[in-house]
């Protein structure tokens, strides 16, 4: 991530910069093998879980294999069918909009929201605490909840305040149904994101706001041409993150709209992940294969947009 | 860092080695001391734990030799695939389920005494999946039959008899309506139970079940809108008879799901719910003495066509890769004895696989007995389509509003594709 960067993050981590990394100095000949003995752990567990199944996966998609028993290979026939499958391209094409649209309302909420927790409020501490709660609850919960509410709270309210758009469940509804997910997921993912900034917007210093302020700036041009640039590095960090979590978004589509009604909220993981059920491993491991490499390309494209123009802090 | 988390660490650290020390020992012990081996014994139904649970332990009761380990969470395709299924396995047949022994992962058991108990027809069930020639490899050991269930206190303040042909039952439905009752209750919101009831009603009832997944399997790559047979081709005419069924549910149908579905039926709130035998137990948590009944939906104008859904609940078979085949066989033993499988298949509303088996009484699944005896029944068309087609979804769109053609081809195009890369 560093190397996206114009300014390395130090000032979001002043309490631990009494220790300089060692990798950073010039002049430190050795390099105490500590290190590599802390990484090997981690690297080793990483390599066994992830890379290597993820390559012998993608052996596989080459087969007929259903993930156990006798197998034949069947060169690219997964990756044709892939292409001209209906329901796979039709997942892709939700779960980017879906993506999109949720990681552009989470980050801007999310945004707003640490600009009143870092200004001089009342309850300021409880009030953190009580927009980051979310952060504790699994999924799959909430996505039962939430089902809950969609399906008999809100269509109630709805029906008593004689709305009826609302009266029926948006969950029922192919047309509404991602509005709902774009909801819960936003709710969710809100304060992971909310904390970045909140750890972003500390490392401004008052002295920038002092300034612009003598010279006669606008709250709203203070944000435009301080701080938002000065922590453009964060918003680059949500981005990639929350883009990629929503990508493989399963638990709460799950629980909330089960990729339906029909299959107007599907996503890729989903059909993944009920392939695999099916004892469709080699197909799906061929949509997986497919699918790695699109969130790839995702990621270096948004890396390329910002390269150069992250800033964390001053 | 202050040091307040370390010595947190320590004390952890040091809980932790008492207690893996702790944990070896029981285990040793486990082992050591009676001498028996374990046996793995996977069964996840939910509703039946406590009831598997009691018979487990008499079994460990019962013999000296073996222990049975009951596996409720592990993943079966996880297991098959690491070559480390369980030893042995009561669990509901399925498609996914038969592809384990399609590819011979399951054990012969044909020379079983228990084996040549099972009824003829009910071996046959289980062939309707792809079998493993020459192996009788599962072992149905209770079977659900589901029809309409209906509210019988409802039906009598209206005065009406269960209906035998498809106009008989559009017309209750309508004189119902008339008199301000829900004749059906929906719960589309969990697509499952459409593919389950309505769809599955109206397929089986229709259509030769068997013969067309025969035909469209012959077909594979080529099913389609030019076939002999396809989906879009021979479903047409049932799912819209399907859809005539729309009307008679609910308002809230499309937001409601099974659980409400049960509890509205307990209620009263509806005449019928479109379920099987498992939902009953549940509409009787609900306490509120409603009686139910079931009956075959009729969907032809010909009373000999009427037929119940089956589907095989629980089978019991061993793994080819089984560590102990024969602590496996005998709990398959243990759990043919007739007080063990009948007692079960009374108590919880399902219907008997073997030639000796008592006829089901509970006034409940009564109707259902001579329909499942004359093999007036049908496997639901549902039930051979594969996971990875999201077919539930592609029927929860019909009902929804979207052109059953469109879907159908969909289906169709699914099925090819499925076919071609095999």
């Amino acid at each position: 991530m560093s190397e996206t960067t114009s300014t390395p993050p130090r000032a979001s981590t002043p309490q631990r910069s009494s220790a300089p990394p060692p990798k950073e100095s010039p002049n430190s000949p050795k390099i105490d093998p500590i290190y590599y003995f802390f990484l090997f752990p981690a690297l080793l567990a990483f390599t066994l879980a992830i890379t290597v199944p993820a390559i012998v996966g993608f052996g596989y998609s080459f087969t007929n294999s259903i993930g156990f028993g006798d197998w034949e290979f069947t060169g690219i026939r997964n990756y044709i069918a892939v292409f001209r499958d209906e329901g796979i391209v039709g997942a892709y094409l939700f779960t980017l909009g879906f993506a999109l649209v949720t990681v552009i309302i989470t980050n801007a909420i999310a945004f707003f929201l640490a600009l009143g927790l870092t200004a001089r409020i009342r309850f300021q501490r409880t009030l953190r605490t009580v927009f980051v709660l979310p952060m504790v609850i699994s999924g799959i919960i909430i996505a039962y909840v939430f089902k809950f509410l969609f399906s008999n709270t809100v269509p109630a309210i709805a029906q008593t305040l004689g709305i009826d758009a609302l009266s029926q469940s948006i969950l029922a509804n192919e047309n509404l149904a991602w509005i709902a997910l774009v909801i819960v997921h936003a709710w969710s993912t809100i304060p992971p994101a909310l904390l970045i900034y909140i750890a972003g917007l500390v490392t401004v210093p008052e002295e920038v706001y002092e300034a612009a302020s003598i010279d006669g700036a606008s709250p709203a041009s203070k944000l435009w041409h301080i701080t938002l640039p000065l922590v453009s590095g964060y918003v680059v960090i949500n981005t990639i993150l929350g883009f990629k979590g929503y990508l493989n978004a399963y638990d709460i589509v799950v629980g909330l709209t089960d990729g339906g009604p029909g299959v107007a909220t599907r996503t890729v993981a989903m059909s993944i992940i009920r392939g695999f059920e099916g004892g469709d491993f080699g197909y799906q491991m061929a949509n997986a294969a497919v699918f790695f490499v699109i969130s790839i390309i995702i990621a270096i494209f948004q890396l390329r947009l910002t390269r150069g123009k992250a800033s964390f802090g001053s | 860092m202050s040091p307040s988390p370390l010595s947190r660490l320590q004390t952890s650290r040091r809980g932790l080695l008492a207690a893996g020390g702790a944990l070896a020992a029981t285990g040793l012990a486990g082992c050591g001391a009676s001498g028996r081996k374990d046996v793995t014994f996977y069964q996840s139904k939910r509703e039946i734990f406590d009831h598997i649970k009691m018979l487990l332990a008499e079994l460990d009761a019962a013999q000296p030799q073996y222990r049975y380990v009951h596996d409720v969470a592990s993943n079966l395709s996880a297991g098959f695939a690491r070559r480390n299924p369980p030893d042995v396995a009561l669990q509901n047949y399925n498609l996914e389920m038969s592809r384990f022994r399609e590819r011979g992962g399951l054990s012969d058991l044909s020379d079983m005494e228990e084996a040549s108990r099972i009824r003829d027809d009910i071996k046959d069930l289980a062939d309707w999946y792809p079998p493993y020639p020459g192996r009788t490899s599962v072992l149905p050991w209770s079977v659900a039959g589901a029809a309409v269930i209906y509210n019988r206190a409802i039906f009598d303040e209206h005065g009406l008899s269960v209906p035998t042909t498809w106009s008989e039952f559009t017309a209750l439905c309508t004189e119902l309506q008339d008199a301000g009752v829900t004749p059906i209750y929906g719960t589309f919101a969990d697509a499952w139970t459409l593919n389950q009831g309505m769809f599955d009603y109206t397929l089986g009832g229709m259509i030769d079940v068997r013969t067309f997944y025969e035909q469209v399997t012959e077909i594979g790559e080529e099913v389609g809108p030019n076939a002999e047979h396809s989906f879009s081709k021979d479903w047409q005419e049932p799912i819209a008879r399907m859809l005539e069924l729309l009307p008679f549910h609910q308002d809230d149908a499309p937001a409601r799901t099974y659980n409400e579905g049960n509890t509205a039926m307990a209620n009263g709130e509806a005449a019928m719910l479109l379920q099987g035998p498992w939902a009953l137990p549940e509409i009787a948590k609900a306490e509120t003495g409603a009686e139910m009944g079931m009956f075959p939906l009729p969907v032809t104008e010909d009373p000999a066509d009427l037929k119940i859904r089956v589907n095989i609940d629980l089978a019991l078979w061993i793994p080819e890769a089984a560590d102990q085949p024969e602590g496996a066989r005998e709990l398959v033993k243990f759990f043919m004895q007739p007080e063990v499988q009948d007692t079960y298949n009374v108590d919880f509303l399902y219907l008997g696989t073997t030639k000796d088996a008592p006829p089901a009484t509970d006034p409940r699944i009564v109707e259902m007995q001579s329909y499942y005896d004359e093999a007036r029944y049908y496997m639901g068309a549902s039930q051979f389509i594969p996971n990875t087609i999201p077919w539930a979804n592609y029927l929860q769109a019909i009902v929804f509003g979207e052109k059953p053609e469109t879907m159908l081809a969909r289906l169709d195009s699914d099925w090819a594709s499925l076919a071609y890369r095999a």
